[in-house]
């Protein structure tokens, strides 16, 4: 029986959060702070968010990383729309397009429009941008993404220099860099991103990045694994998990655990994994289905009023129908009639008195080719008449059998089947085969009808015996449970177990057989050969016909190459028994008629058993158990009933909110083969020396949006821990604002007076070409000069 | 100068009777909007297809192939000038790129975990190549149909083409 959640469980349902829609932007500041000032211009390219704004302003101006071009059905007018406001019309979600692929920056259109957005929304109204410009990049970003980026930059906009970095390290510098001295921190940064988490080794102020490591998991891997995970657990599920709901469960509910091994271990108690189950309630109709009604409660009474209400529509019109027949019938029977008193009439008026010349003419004209089709069909007309009428007083009159109340038939004569053939002639040869025919048939009708007589007859008297002798049984059977029930319970429970085992015997058998090697289907093979040797004595004969067995029995050659020097005859089939090996080699899967009688037996005894029984419940029933599933399994996902409105449109998480995030220690449990955190930044720290790994050890950082997922910190240092000897000191700390810090970072340094050395001129680049850079320590350094 | 948008807000709001209302997907558009910071002369490379990801990367493995070549054959030329006495400077830093800096497959044994319920997983089936945890998972699994069992195998990167 399946174990229902309890009600109670409502302190963990979450509903689906409304989209909201959004807001007018808020107005640009006025640009007449920054004309003509040089500030530089801060742009965080992120593959999620793109943040921008100047290097004097605090907070950084942010939206979501999409584009969308869209012209709009009613108005025709064309649209463009950035970042949340793509969410306001469903037409431009369709059409949306982001700058980044992933991890690499490969669609320039829309990157352009990003970048429109947000120079417009700075309000700047230069006829070029006229700010130095410090810009993110991915970490040894591809060169192709990079000339792209610059050629926008310096050819579009004109800015006069430009100047990339990488995130992770500008916000290791937002955090660490406290005082006006020059950057010589140490630490080891790691940068969770959208489609990638990167570990950086930055010593002496300095990125090392040539022992720097990308690993390709990131947030929009995970939310594609958690999604992909729902909808393995609920193939049925009423609606659609869009990915960006994927995402809010992510970011809400899922965390790393510190120790998942012995988490795991523990759900093996279904109720504590119930108690770390998180429900998400979606949206659902009630009512949606009209048998079964939607909320509890009411759904009972209804659906009887809806079945009673749906039976008597069916039942008028059955009888609306049946109506209509039997008016088509009568229309037809009197049209039948008004033609055959015409034709009658007909022949009454001319064959009397017309000749036989007049006769034929009118005929023709009638239609008819000669006399004898004319009476041909006045006769069948006449039979047609008869049985509508005879019809028509049956159905007003009452049931009356059909094959009693035949109006005794005229005795068909046949005078010429009696005259021998030499009296006749051709013609009438051919009329006396036809009689003969007749007669022949006609008797054999009569004969059936007695048969089938004499068969009712004995049909009724066997029935009467067969009750009177279930009357005895069960007469029997209920003097033997009032005088000992526990005795008659046992006994039949006894019966019932011995089926029960029967059956699953035979299901058993069926799943070996289709194991090539397993017992059941050596044995089989061995009765194959068995029939198909080729025994001196066996030999011969076409073997034995399959009209009697009742399996195909797979390839059954009876010796047919064998040779059939046999002088003995093969008697397989002579022994009734002998076919009973057909149904053991019979591989087909379809129930056979014994099955179909131990179920019928079982159903008996359980119901017997039920109804008398007191400990005998539901429970104990062979169908119950089958379908029994463990506890486990229903903690893990809890079956609701086919008219639960509200129970089937929720998402039960359980072991998917640690599984999801322990990908990123273990990406290879998601098919990514990579190695995991703990590892990467084992083989990194192993690439120095023991003095700089305790400098770069002492200070662990975490920067990136994705870095807020609860837990990560613990478990990095429990992983790291083991790996270093124990004076070593290991910190982690995480940035103060994970999203904004790479911005801020950007921004403390664009006001230093470093900033004016880093950035490429615009005559450098044209001289050198998009693809190089000028490198610092915090740059890329492929293509760097 | 104030973005458009601005006057037909205010224009929208004014009470009479305004001949178009806005939407607000409208409002928030900015393709009417003037982009004066814009080159009016730059003009894209139109016949430029945005390259897909397959093609990046293969220009960038190109890329790292030929400088490879190139600082071997540098190499090669350093060793011949040795002749001459002078202590060459190896460069020791190779310039990181995007492929190069990726983590290698991990060598610690992998843990098997439940490819249905998550939880750890001894046994593994032979028929679909399922991980399950115990006897009732097992029985779930042999009711699956095949293109239940591959869906949960992608799940784990074990992507089969035969069956």
């Amino acid at each position: 029986m399946d174990i229902d959640v309890q009600p109670s469980d409502d302190l963990n349902i979450t509903p689906l959060p409304f989209s909201i829609i959004p807001s007018i932007p808020p107005p640009p500041e006025d640009y007449t702070l920054y004309r003509s000032q040089h500030t530089p211009l801060i742009i965080d390219n992120g593959s999620t968010n793109l943040r921008w704004g100047f290097a004097t302003s605090s907070e950084p101006r942010y939206g979501p990383n999409i584009v969308a071009k869209y012209r709009e059905r009613k108005t025709n007018h064309p649209l463009m729309l950035f970042g949340d406001a793509v969410e306001v019309e469903s037409g431009a979600k369709t059409q949306a397009k982001t700058p980044w692929e992933g991890d690499v920056l490969l669609n320039f259109d829309a990157l352009e429009n990003a970048l429109d957005y947000a120079f417009v929304q700075l309000g700047i109204d230069t006829p070029t941008v006229d700010h130095p410009v410090l810009m993110t990049e991915r970490l040894c970003s591809p060169v192709h993404s990079r000339a792209l980026t610059s050629e926008l930059m310096f050819e579009q906009y004109s800015v006069p220099s430009l100047a990339y970095c990488v995130d992770g390290m500008m916000s290791f510098y937002q955090n660490n860099q406290l005082s006006e001295q020059p950057f010589v921190s140490d630490g080891l940064v790691i940068s969770f991103n959208t489609a990638s988490t990167s570990v950086i080794p930055i010593l002496n102020g300095r990125g090392v990045l040539n022992n720097a490591k990308r690993i390709p998991w990131g947030a929009s891997q995970a939310t594609d694994y958690l999604l992909k995970l729902i909808q393995m657990k609920y193939p049925n599920f009423p609606t659609r998990v869009s990915v960006a709901q994927a995402n809010w469960m992510f970011r809400t509910f899922c965390s790393v655990s510190t120790d998942y091994i012995s988490l795991l271990r523990s759900f093996e108690d279904p109720s504590i994994l119930r108690s770390h189950q998180k429900i998400i309630q979606f949206p659902f109709l009630l009512n949606s289905n009209p048998l079964t009604g939607g909320a509890a409660g009411n759904g009972d009474e209804k659906t009887e009023e809806e079945l009673a209400r749906i039976t008597e529509r069916r039942r008028e019109q059955g009888r609306k129908l049946q109506e209509i027949a039997a008016r088509n019938r009568i229309e037809k029977l009197q049209q039948k009639e008004s033609d055959l008193t015409y034709l009658l009439s007909l022949r009454d008026n001319y064959s009397s008195s017309a000749t036989k010349r007049e006769w034929d003419r009118k005929l023709r004209e009638e239609g008819f080719d000669d006399e004898e089709t004319f009476e041909e069909t006045l006769k069948k007309l006449e039979a047609d008449v008869k049985k509508g009428r005879k019809r028509e007083k049956e159905k007003e009159g009452g049931t009356v059998d059909g094959e009693d109340a035949d109006e005794p038939m005229e005795e068909p004569s046949f005078p010429l089947v009696d005259i021998p053939d030499a009296d006749l002639d051709t013609s009438s040869l051919a009329e006396k085969k036809k009689q003969k025919l007749l007669k022949a048939g006609y008797e054999a009708r009569l004969r059936a009808r007695k048969e089938r007589e004499l068969k009712a007859i004995k049909d009724r008297e066997e029935k009467a015996e067969r009750e009177k002798q279930r009357e005895l049984e069960e007469r029997l059977d209920s003097e033997a449970r009032s005088a000992d029930l526990e005795g008659w319970a046992r006994k039949l429970k006894g019966e019932q177990e011995a089926l029960m085992t029967r059956i699953k015997d035979r299901a058993k058998r069926r799943a070996a057989m289709s194991d090539r090697k397993s017992a059941a289907k050596q044995e089989r093979m061995k009765n194959i050969a068995n029939l198909a040797a080729a025994d001196e004595k066996t030999l011969g004969g076409s073997g034995p016909s399959k009209k009697g067995g009742r399996g195909t029995g797979k390839g059954v050659g009876k010796g047919t190459g064998k040779g059939r020097k046999g002088n003995a005859e093969d008697m397989f089939g002579a022994d009734d028994a002998d076919w009973a090996i057909y149904r053991k080699i019979n591989t087909t899967t379809t129930i056979s008629s014994d099955e179909e009688e131990d179920l019928a037996q079982l159903q008996q005894i359980e119901q017997k058993l039920l109804t008398h029984d007191p400990t005998f419940t539901n429970q104990h029933t062979h169908a119950s158990i089958v379908s029994q599933r463990s506890a486990l399994l229903n903690a893990f996902r809890p079956v609701y009933e086919e008219g639960d409105g509200a129970g089937n449109t929720r998402i039960h998480l359980t072991t998917e909110r640690w599984r999801v995030c322990e990908a990123w220690f273990a990406p290879s449990i998601a098919g990514v083969d990579s190695a995991g955190l703990g590892e990467v930044i084992q083989n990194i720290l192993s690439r120095f020396g023991e003095e700089e790994k305790g400098r770069l050890v002492k200070n662990i950082f975490l920067s990136g949006s994705p870095s807020q997922i609860p837990d990560i910190a613990p478990r990095l240092y429990s992983t790291l821990r083991p790996l270093f000897p124990v004076e070593m000191p290991i910190e982690i700390r995480s940035a103060n604002d994970p999203a904004l810090d790479a911005w801020r970072g950007m921004a403390k340094f664009a006001k230093t007076e470093e900033f004016a050395t880093v950035g490429m001129s615009k005559a450098e680049y044209e001289e050198m070409g998009g693809e190089r850079l000028k490198r610092w320590w915090g740059s890329n350094w492929n293509g760097g000069y | 100068m104030p973005p458009k948008n601005f006057k037909r807000k205010a224009t929208a709001t004014d009470g009479t009777l305004s001949p178009h209302v806005a939407t607000l997907a409208e409002q928030l558009s900015y393709l009417h909007l003037p982009r004066p910071f814009k080159n009016p002369e730059y003009t894209k490379n139109l016949n430029r297809r945005a390259k897909n990801l397959k093609n990046v990367m293969g220009q960038e493995r190109e890329r790292e192939r030929a400088e490879r070549e190139k600082k071997r054959l540098e190499k090669a030329e350093k060793d011949a000038m040795e002749v001459d006495g002078k202590e060459v400077t190896m460069e020791n830093e190779e310039i990181p790129t995007y492929l190069s800096i990726e983590a290698p497959p991990s060598v610690l044994p992998h843990k098997h975990y439940c490819d249905i319920t998550g939880l750890e997983a001894p046994y593994t089936d032979p028929v679909t190549g399922l991980r399950y945890h115990d006897k009732d998972v097992y029985a779930l699994i042999k009711e699956m149909s095949a293109s239940t069992a591959k869906e949960y195998l992608s799940a784990r990167g074990v992507n089969s083409i035969v069956k």
